[in-house]
Formats: C-alpha cells, structure tokens, sequence
C-alpha cells in the first residue's frame, strides 16, 4: 500500500484537498490550526493508497508542544520504510507564508528517499483575481513537480492523484541544503514568483475596517455573539424538546411490553430516562458544531479571537478561549467540543479549567428553587428589579469571576508555555461558508459524541439508579442503598449544616446537575417538582433550610465539578484521565470549601 | 522604530527580527516572511490594546504587542 502525505501550512486548504482526495467529509474550516489529529483515508481513485492529512504547521521548528507533536508525526512517517510520496499543500494567494515550511520538508524527503511534490491550492481565486503565477518558473526554481490545484472546485484534483500514483515522481534536490540557504531560497523564490497585487489584501482590509473597528467591530462583535446564543438557545430548543419527546414516547410504547417490576423500572427510569438526559444534548452540539464551523470557515473566528485576545490574557487565556467559554454558558459539552478549534494544547487545558466554572444552564433550576427558597419575591426601584433576579445575575456574574480567576491561577501555576504564548494569528480571507462539509462535521461530531461521551454517562447512570431501586424496589428512596451512601457522607455535609437528604440529592445530581431537583422532590414527597419548584421550596423551607445552609448550596453548585458528561468527554478531548479527574476533585474541594466559608460567614448575621 | 508602532496605512521594510536564539515567536515570524527587506504595512489597529492587524505580502496577520515588538523596521519605506 502506499502513502500519501500530505503536509502544508495552516490555512493553506489542505484539509478541503484531503477531503476532495479521499471523498471523506474530513473537518475543514477555514481557520488556522483547525487539523489536529492525523485525519487519513484511502485515495479515492485508487483505494490502495492511504492518504495523511498532517497538522498544519509553518514550519519544522515547532513553537508549542502540540506543533512538536505533529512535526514528530511527519517525521515518524517519514522514516518509515513503506513506500510513501510526500505532498506539500501551497496556497497559491498567500505563496510567501509556506515555502520555508515546504523546502524543509522537501529537505527530509530527499533524505528519506521519498518523493516530493507540490499541489498549488486556490487556483480558482488567483484566476477569479486576474492574477498571474508563472508554474514553469516555480517548477524549476523548486525543482520538483508542482500541479494546480483548487480545493474548492475539484479543478487539477484528477491530475493531481494521478501525479501521486505515479511511479516516477521526483525526488527533492534540496537534501543537502543547510537551514540558511533553505531561508534564503524561500525568500529569493517568493520575491520572484509571489503574484503581485494587494487586491486580495485590500479587499480583505475593507471588511476588516468594519469588523475590527474600534466603535463597529463591538457592535458587530455584540449582534453576532447575540444570534450565536439564540442559535444555542433558542434554534435548539424544538430540536431538543423533540429528541426527549421521542425518548419519552418509545420508552411509553416499548415499556409497557416489559413484565411489570424491576425490568419495566429499568427500563423506564435507567434506560429510557438514562438516554433522553444525554440524547438532549446532541441538538444543542449539531447546532453549535454548525453555527462554530460557519462562523470559522467565513473567517470571522479568528477576527474574535482578536477581538477578545486582550481583556481574556489578564486571566492567562487566550482570545481563542472566548468561543469555548461562550458556550459553557450553555452547556460544558458543546463548548469543550468548542475548544477543539485552538490549536495549543496549553491553551486548551486552560480552556478546559475554566469552561466547568462557567454557569451552564442545567444549574438554572437548582439556582430557581434556592432562591425562591431564601430570597423573598420583593421588588426595589419602583419595581424595576426584582430581589431575585438580581441574586440570579449577581450567582452567574459569581461563576463567570470563579472561572477566570481559577483559569489565572492555573495559568501561573501551570507550564511557562501556557502563561505567556505569542500570538500570532493568520487572518484568513473572508468567504461564503461550504455548508456540506460543515454538516458532515456536525453530524460525525454529534455522532461521536453519542458513541464515546454516552456509554459512559449510560453506565453511570444505570449505577446510581441500581443504588437507588435496591434494596427496597423503588419504593422508598430515602431506605435505598443511595439514601445510605447519603447517610455515609452525612459527615461531609453536615458541617454545610445540610443532612442526608441534600448529600443524596447532590450524589443524583452527578448524573445532570438538574437531577437535585427532581430527587429533593422525591425525597420530599413533591411529584413533578422540575416543572413546578414552588410546592418545593416552600416544603424546603418548612424543613427548616437556614440562608446559611442555602447559600452554602449555591456556592457549592456554583463551583462544583456535577456532571458525568463532562468528566468524562473532559478526559476524552483532552486525553488525560487524570486531568479530568483533578478537575473533579479539586473542584469538590474547592466547591466545599467555599460553602464552608459561605456558611460561616452568613451564620454569624 | 518596531513593527507596533506602524501608524495604519504606513508601510515599512523588515530590518531584522530581535528576539535572540531560542526565541519562538521570533522564529516562527521569520519562518512565515518576516525577513530583512520584505515590506510590510500596518492595516488596522483595533482599540483597547487588541492586536494589530498587519500586511505581508499577500498575508494578513495578527500580533500582539510584545510580538509586534520584535521586528525592527528600516525608514526606507517601500514603493
């Protein structure tokens, strides 16, 4: 079998090149570092040879650790004994940024003995530009083949495969070319063959001088951010009220086939109520995954990042950062999925720090009832604002501050890479999104997401509710072996001045953070208390809650790491078991410790 | 005079990139262009200290400050 590697700079179109090589809807976006796993797939014209979609990088001296990673990647492939021919991606516009890159890896691929070749991408654009490149010029001066090509209309592809299925492609002439002379190369090759004209510069700026304005690019900033949250919010909504409304109804028609007793309780509350409480989601991260890769792909993305860069490295993050923790506001799923798009691994731990601290919605209800419980229902300002409203702002506000400045401490505890990274980004030019492949992502990343995150939120979810059907048959959750967990880690809550029945409704509420409220419904004896939380609270504080107790609850949701989905896809993404459990033993801690003081505090008033 | 302090719409050539040995940033900007003599422009800088927007050859690029800081131009501004 042979190899096709396929190699080039960031934002050169290589991706949208593999996927028109292989037929796969690989992610493509159009924004800098987005590949960052080693995509492959067989040539479409002949299935025999295997193509590799590299991580782009600029060139062989790699500035972070995740660079390293993808250059150790290339070279590996390199030094591997299997037939392979070596092709660099060049954006024919931008020609100047990835010829260091390509006469180094042309350099390796001579002493690897691999051939070396040249796919001149975004053809199509220098023709729409009426801007010229002379080809047999650039093959000479390189001295290895070099085939137009564009990526987006399928123009040269078929000539291109044929160049990579040849047996007679050429061997580099760089071998022996020490790094000075590699420079001087480039620059001498890009001074002679770069297509003169800054009309594509110009057009670009024009956009620019809007979107990163000082007074306009902060509107534009707000008004896009704004119809991204109604995408999240709102857009997904029917599609997730339908997803848990077909869950519901199979579990209504299949349960019934079930022989009353254990089975139909499984069945019912385990497996159907197990995979509608994940399946929920997948709407909210198709339509986030869709609205991230247009906004990526038409090179707004990266004009943010700009934007935010700034006010967000006070907190050692970058403005890469802002898109994942936006979406923490809705979910911590989608937006680690989110982080995907930051090509450090740094960066993206940090993202991943402060992402669990942003206030996610599924803490809303549990946030709804304490406060009905402590905060009486008054007004101030003639009305305007409520007292509760305002304690539900001032808890959000809470959690966004706790995230940032729990990102800054690791930030400086952390690696010297993570705390000062420069910034350096690419701005892409500006394009009307490929919908299709982005619809392919979306879809392949729900699917991931259902495949990987599911079986194990399923398999939490299936133990809690064995802990909490035996030994009694459901009938009793407070004689359940979960109600006896809850008395074992009474010890633990009491100093919050909460007993078991709080401890069993936070052990539930690692499944959803939502779940609190359902379970302190049940322990309490209110049926439907997640649609309705008044009968609740008022039952709650007729139990005697202290505002002491409460705001150690509130201060404990806030901070507290509760939710099996996101453990586990944190240590999916970011490759570390231990990472993520870190996060979730020091978020416990830290969780209660801050109750701790919060309990202290109001109890002295 | 650094590449930062580039007034929008003026254009500059690349004296050298500072930053010593070992310093990735300073070779990642050589390694995307940022070479002796290679003109370049400022085309925007945002508010609030965001990184400014500059132009190489056909690329466009974002620095921040400190980056920016790092490529010393020549007063020998280009045609």
């Amino acid at each position: 079998m042979k190899n096709v590697l396929l190699v080039g700079a960031p934002n050169s179109g290589k991706s949208a090149l593999f996927n028109r090589l292989t037929g796969l809807q690989h992610k493509v976006a159009n924004y800098p570092g987005i590949t960052i796993d080693v995509g492959s797939g067989a040539l479409r014209s002949d299935t025999r040879a295997q193509v590799w979609d590299f991580p782009g990088t600029y060139s062989l001296n790699a500035i972070s650790g995740e660079e390293e990673v993808a250059i150790d990647a290339l070279r590996s492939a390199l030094a591997d004994d299997r037939p392979a021919v070596v092709a660099m991606v060049l954006d024919a516009t931008r020609l100047e940024k990835g010829l260091t890159y390509c006469l180094q890896v042309a350099r390796e691929a001579a002493r690897s003995k691999k051939p070396f070749l040249v796919l001149l991408n975004m053809m199509d654009i220098l023709e729409h530009n009426e801007l010229a490149l002379d080809l047999d010029g650039l093959r000479a001066s390189l001295g290895v083949p070099v085939l137009p090509v564009s990526a987006r209309t399928g123009d040269g592809v078929e000539a291109a495969e044929a160049a990579l299925l040849s047996t007679r492609a050429a061997q580099s002439p760089w071998a022996d070319t020490p790094d000075a002379l590699i420079e001087g190369s480039a620059q001498q090759i890009a001074d002679r063959f770069v297509p003169q004209g800054e009309l594509l510069v110009r057009r670009q700026a024009k956009i620019d001088n809007w979107l990163l304005g000082t007074a306009s690019g902060g509107v534009a900033f707000v008004v896009i951010m704004t119809l991204f949250f109604q995408a999240i919010f709102t857009w997904s909504a029917p599609l997730m009220d339908g997803v848990e409304a077909f869950v519901l109804g199979l579990g209504a028609w299949l349960v019934p086939l079930v022989p009353e007793g254990v089975f139909a309780d499984f069945f019912e509350d385990a497996v159907f109520g197990g995979l509608g409480a994940f399946l929920v989601f997948v709407p909210q991260i198709f339509v986030l995954t869709l609205i991230i890769g247009a906004l990526e792909d038409s090179g707004y993305l990266a004009r943010a990042a700009l934007i935010c860069h700034r006010p967000l490295s006070y907190f050692g993050l970058s403005g890469k950062s802002f898109v994942p923790l936006l979406s923490g506001v809705a979910c911590a799923i989608p937006a680690i999925y989110a982080a995907r798009t930051m090509s450090s691994r740094q960066e993206r731990l940090m993202t991943y720090v402060a992402i669990p601290l942003m206030p996610c919605s599924a803490r809303l209800p549990v946030y709804a009832l304490l406060i009905t419980v402590l905060i009486p229902d008054t007004t101030v300002f003639g009305g305007l604002v409520g007292w509760q409203g305002l304690v539900m702002s001032s808890i959000y506000f809470f959690g966004i501050v706790s995230a940032l400045l729990v990102a800054s401490v690791a930030s400086r505890l952390g690696e010297s890479e993570s705390r000062k990274q420069a910034f350096i980004l690419e701005l892409p030019a500006y394009r009307t999104p490929n919908i299709l492949p982005i619809i392919h992502a979306s879809v392949n990343r729900s699917g991931h997401f259902i495949q990987k995150a599911g079986s194990i939120i399923f398999t939490v979810t299936v133990v809690v509710w064995f802990l909490g059907y035996f030994p009694n048959g459901g009938e009793d959750l407070s004689t359940s072996w979960l109600a006896t967990l809850g008395t074992w880690i009474q010890p633990v809550f009491e100093p919050l001045g909460l007993d078991w029945r709080y401890g069993v409704a936070i052990l539930a509420s690692f499944l959803a953070r939502e779940v609190f409220v359902g379970t302190l419904g049940t322990i309490f004896g209110i049926e439907n208390a997640d649609d309705d939380p008044a009968p609740l609270a008022e039952r709650i504080t007729e139990s005697g809650l202290t505002a002491a107790s409460g705001a150690a609850l509130v201060v404990f949701f806030t901070i507290a790491l509760q939710c099996v989905s996101t453990v586990a896809l944190l240590a999916r993404e970011s490759k570390s078991t231990g990472f993520a459990m870190r996060l979730l033993l020091g978020y416990l801690l830290l969780a209660w410790i801050g109750a701790f003081a919060v309990h202290g505090v109001v109890s002295m008033f | 005079m650094s590449l930062w302090s580039l007034s929008v719409g003026a254009s500059a050539r690349v004296s050298s990139v500072t930053g010593g040995a070992g310093n990735v940033a300073a070779q990642r900007l050589i390694d995307i262009g940022f070479r002796k003599g290679q003109p370049v422009s400022c085309l925007l800088q945002p508010g609030f200290g965001a990184p400014r927007v500059f132009a190489l050859g056909n690329a466009t690029y974002s620095l921040d400050k400190e980056t920016a800081d790092l490529v010393i131009l020549t007063h020998d501004t280009p045609s």
